[in-house]
């Protein structure tokens, strides 16, 4: 629960920045309905690689797979399996 | 199908912004009950194709064979990407047997076959190189192929099979990239839905409109109701495309050029050339006009593929989206020429950003930044121009592209720093928070044009002096 309260107020704030104080969903699509952009799509990888270590050069980037919350978690999920296996 | 928004549409505004951006000369009506509950019928479905095909004659763009495609993916939606797999091949057909002096038809299917064998390679090999980097793999490919044809001898067959095959590679090369890039998706597609994507039948240019099959996936209308307001969304882009037409061609080009005499930029660039005297002040309102007729052709010829794009039921963004509102220079490249900035971003942005200069911070961004916006934005215009290389060598084409290069070197710096610096807009007049800085990046990217004009080869020192002249350093 605190991972996804994590996630949800980062993205809150990279909303904000772009002045979107819209509500969103853990479904919401963020990167690929252009409510956010690929700078913030950077600013979110660098923040899942310092706080959930999260390799995207591992794993390879695709917006998809940070387009909504529910995805960053099962990314994280499968970052950690990675490691750990 | 995600919920597929302006950029802006979610932002608070101020009372001036609410004023102008509230004006609506097209109704929401993908929002009235009626009209989506009408546009669920048979009748209302044959009326939006109607209309659609109507606005597509008016555009002069294919209307018959377009209205009679989107009608068949309408009747079939359950197997509308498979229709479109079909339409596309039928497409191409139509297409490359037209092109110019003789068909293509043959360089399409090898194309084709060499576009699968890649997938497969890259698929099937994933621990490769190749699998690793199938992007990077293909484009370097590309590009020694046409360094080596280059050396091929003139005159002979095997350097003209060689660059019409390259030719047609070209067409297609951006959007194999996707096919590559989808293959790292949990649910990627078969090869045959794939080139469903490639030059697809809305049209496009070697920018792949609109990305590739993980997008399409994604944007995809998956009921009746969605259909509905994804076609009403549609045909409303289509008849922005009409509007933006009838004032271009119609007003600003007759009153500009004709009523006002305010000569075409090419001209003015000539008569630079020629060392021909013209008042400064002519050369800036050629300059400009000749900026905002290339935004709004733009914008025509995005917003008819993404109409077209939306009646086949998908949900794809605007290309071009409000660029005269943006207030940074990063924000205007994101809002003028979406899917191309998209494609950069995609290959060479994303890339870079996630492998190389990992504990440099901004460093990091300002590598990524310079990959797409001068490397990747260079490299793409270069080998899209495959005529210069042919004619003039490839060493001699690069040198003639040196102000080309030059404009992404100038952009990429611009956009590194618009990227870096936030800017606090809470407590600015709407003059001071809206209305100066999206003059000021306006004016960056109609200055910056001079250089960036990426159909003619003019040489870099003639770019500089006509922009000496404009600022009046010399007559």
């Amino acid at each position: 629960m605190e991972r996804k309260a994590a996630i949800r107020e980062f993205l809150r704030t990279l909303l904000v920045r772009r002045r979107d104080r819209q509500p969103f969903s853990d479904e919401t699509s963020l990167f690929l309905s252009s409510r956010l952009q690929s700078v913030d799509a950077v600013v979110l990888a660098v923040f899942l690689e310092e706080n959930f270590g999260v390799d995207f050069a591992a794993m390879g980037f695709d917006p998809e797979r940070v387009d909504t919350v529910n995805a960053i978690l099962s990314l994280i999920e499968e970052s950690s399996t990675l490691l750990s296996g | 199908m995600t919920a597929v928004t302006d950029p802006l549409a979610t932002a608070p505004v101020s009372a001036p912004e609410r004023f102008f951006w509230g004006l609506r000369l097209i109704p929401r009506i993908e929002t009235y009950p009626a009209v989506l509950a009408f546009a669920k019928t048979f009748v209302g479905k044959l009326m939006i194709l109607g209309l659609f095909g109507i606005g597509l004659w008016y555009l002069n763009w294919h209307y018959r064979a377009l209205t009679l495609v989107l009608a068949v993916i309408t009747a079939f939606p359950r197997h509308r990407r498979v229709l479109l797999t079909a339409s596309t091949l039928v497409w191409a057909c139509g297409l490359w047997w037209r092109w110019a002096d003789h068909p293509q038809l043959i360089q399409v299917a090898i194309v084709l076959v060499v576009a699968q064998l890649l997938f497969w390679l890259a698929t099937g090999f994933r621990n490769s190189w190749f699998g690793r980097r199938p992007v990077a793999g293909l484009l370097a490919g590309f590009a020694l192929l046409v360094l080596l044809a280059n050396y091929l001898p003139r005159g002979g067959s095997l350097r003209t099979v060689s660059w019409h095959f390259l030719t047609v590679a070209a067409a297609y090369l951006w959007f194999i990239a996707y096919s590559l890039l989808d293959i790292s998706s949990k649910s990627c597609d078969p090869f045959t839905l794939q080139v469903g994507t490639y030059q697809p039948f809305w049209g496009s240019t070697a920018v792949p409109f609109v990305k590739g099959a993980a997008y399409l996936r994604r944007i995809e209308a998956q009921n009746a109701e969605q259909l509905a307001v994804t076609q009403l969304k549609g045909l409303k882009l289509l008849v922005w495309a009409v509007i933006l037409n009838l004032f271009l061609w119609k007003a600003f080009l007759p009153v500009v050029h004709a009523y006002i005499g305010i000569p075409l930029y090419d001209d003015i660039f000539d008569l630079s050339m020629r060392r021909a005297a013209f008042p400064w002040y002519l050369g800036w309102a050629s300059l400009i006009a000749h900026f905002f007729e290339r935004l709004a052709e733009l914008s025509i010829m995005g917003h008819r593929i993404v109409a077209s794009c939306r009646m086949a039921g998908f949900m794809a963004l605007r290309n071009t989206c409000r660029p005269l509102a943006s207030r940074s220079i990063a924000e205007f490249w994101n809002r003028y020429y979406y899917y191309f900035k998209e494609l950069l971003v995609d290959c060479f942005f994303y890339p870079t950003f996630m492998r190389y200069f990992k504990r440099r911070g901004h460093w990091r961004l300002f590598a990524a930044t310079f990959a797409a916006a001068s490397f990747g934005n260079a490299f793409y215009h270069f080998f899209s121009s495959l005529h210069y290389i042919e004619e003039l060598g490839f060493w001699r084409a690069l040198e003639g592209f040196q102000s080309y290069i030059f404009y992404t070197i100038v952009l990429a710096v611009g956009i590194s720093i618009s990227q870096v610096r936030e800017r606090k807009i809470e407590n600015l007049s709407w003059i001071r928070g809206r209305l100066i800085p999206a003059l000021c990046v306006t004016g960056f990217y109609c200055v910056l044009s001079i250089f960036g004009d990426s159909s003619k080869r003019y040489p870099i020192q003639e770019c500089f002096r006509l922009l000496a002249h404009l600022v009046n350093l010399i007559h």
